[in-house]
């Protein structure tokens, strides 16, 4: 799963996430895409998930980008344990994820197979997601 | 002398975001012409007739005849702004372009000959590094595409801008330092290694369940 190797804090706030995605909304590398549609905190669970469906699907014939890293460290407080004595200790990884972020991109496949893939990686993400294809390439 | 397609535009009459709203609430696309030493117009375009020259490919490579009430346009579309979450085109700039015009532009790259090459039959996969290539050109000479044939080419193999075989002469790559690459045929990971990470830890277990699940 996808980890900071090193933070300069070890505990971050919660956050909220606002607006749509200022960059990272057009494809970069591949010929497909999946595009966020909602904002979401996505795990690094998910996105190992979501990565597995694709190259799962596509027999490990093209090429799979991931565009989103998990930095934000997600604190748990433990079961029973009642509310106070400070912040709970970090028990995963998350990416904050704002609407039309491209998530992962996928090259070296047909349109159909990428299609299928992404709906599988879509299936394993909190959010409402759409397959993108470059204008003129089959749009 | 390159042929000029026809687009129908209105004159926006107010300019701003609540106009621009308004016009796109409407199904259509603001837009702004400018260049060739005169004022900038501000125009709208139907949606439909956008978004059918974007599913066409190359749309920055075509010239467009605007026509407006108070005349037509020789221009180019140098820009083109997408909505970030429904990819829905929400402004476009025209340029206004003449014989003498010249200008930096865009040209998308097409591979010929991938089922006969012999580095994709055996298995590789296409890294296109770049879609485009920046391209130094008069405005009335502008290629639709560049072609690269792929026959010759194997696996490991990088596939540079000298081998594109349609530049039209006198006109140059905006790179010209050197002969930068497009793209580069790699090996598929499943080709370089029979094991690999993950198949270790899930695979086995977790393909055979996945795939009773689907059928």
């Amino acid at each position: 799963m996808l980890s900071p190797k090193r933070t300069k804090f070890r505990k971050a706030h919660k956050g909220r996430i606002h607006g749509v995605a200022k960059g990272g909304y057009t494809l970069n590398f591949g010929s497909y895409g999946l595009k966020a549609q909602e904002p979401a905190r996505i795990t690094a669970r998910q996105i190992e998930a979501a990565r597995r469906a694709v190259t799962r699907h596509i027999r490990r014939a093209g090429r799979v980008w991931i565009r989103i890293f998990p930095d934000v460290p997600v604190s748990q407080k433990p079961a029973e344990v009642r509310q106070g004595k400070g912040k709970g200790s970090p028990e995963y990884w998350a990416c904050r994820v704002k609407p039309g972020r491209i998530m992962f991109e996928l090259d070296g496949v047909d349109q159909d197979l990428a299609e299928r893939a992404f709906e599988l990686a879509a299936a394993k993400l909190p959010v409402k997601c759409k397959f993108v294809v470059r204008w003129g390439e089959g749009s | 002398m390159a042929e000029f397609e026809t687009i129908s535009a209105e004159i926006r009459e107010r300019a701003g975001k609540g106009a621009a709203r308004a016009a796109r609430r409407a199904g259509r696309v603001p837009a702004v012409i400018y260049g060739d030493n005169k004022d900038p117009v501000i125009v709208t375009v139907d949606r439909r007739d956008v978004i059918k020259q974007l599913q066409r490919g190359g749309i920055q490579t075509r010239l467009f005849d605007v026509k407006t009430d108070q005349g037509t346009h020789r221009t180019l579309i140098r820009d083109v702004h997408f909505d970030p979450v429904t990819d829905q085109p929400i402004h476009m700039d025209f340029l206004r372009v003449t014989r003498r015009t010249v200008l930096n532009v865009e040209v998308p790259v097409t591979f010929l000959n991938e089922d006969k090459c012999e580095g994709l039959t055996q298995g590789g996969m296409l890294q296109i590094v770049r879609n485009t290539v920046e391209l130094t050109c008069p405005a009335v000479d502008i290629p639709d595409h560049l072609e690269i044939d792929l026959t010759p080419f194997n696996l490991g193999d990088s596939i540079h801008f000298s081998a594109v075989s349609n530049v039209p002469e006198g006109i140059t790559a905006v790179i010209d330092d050197r002969d930068f690459t497009i793209a580069t045929i790699i090996a598929p990971r499943g080709l370089l290694s029979a094991a690999s990470e993950e198949e270790g830890e899930t695979e086995g277990g977790e393909a055979a369940a996945d795939e009773g699940g689907e059928s």
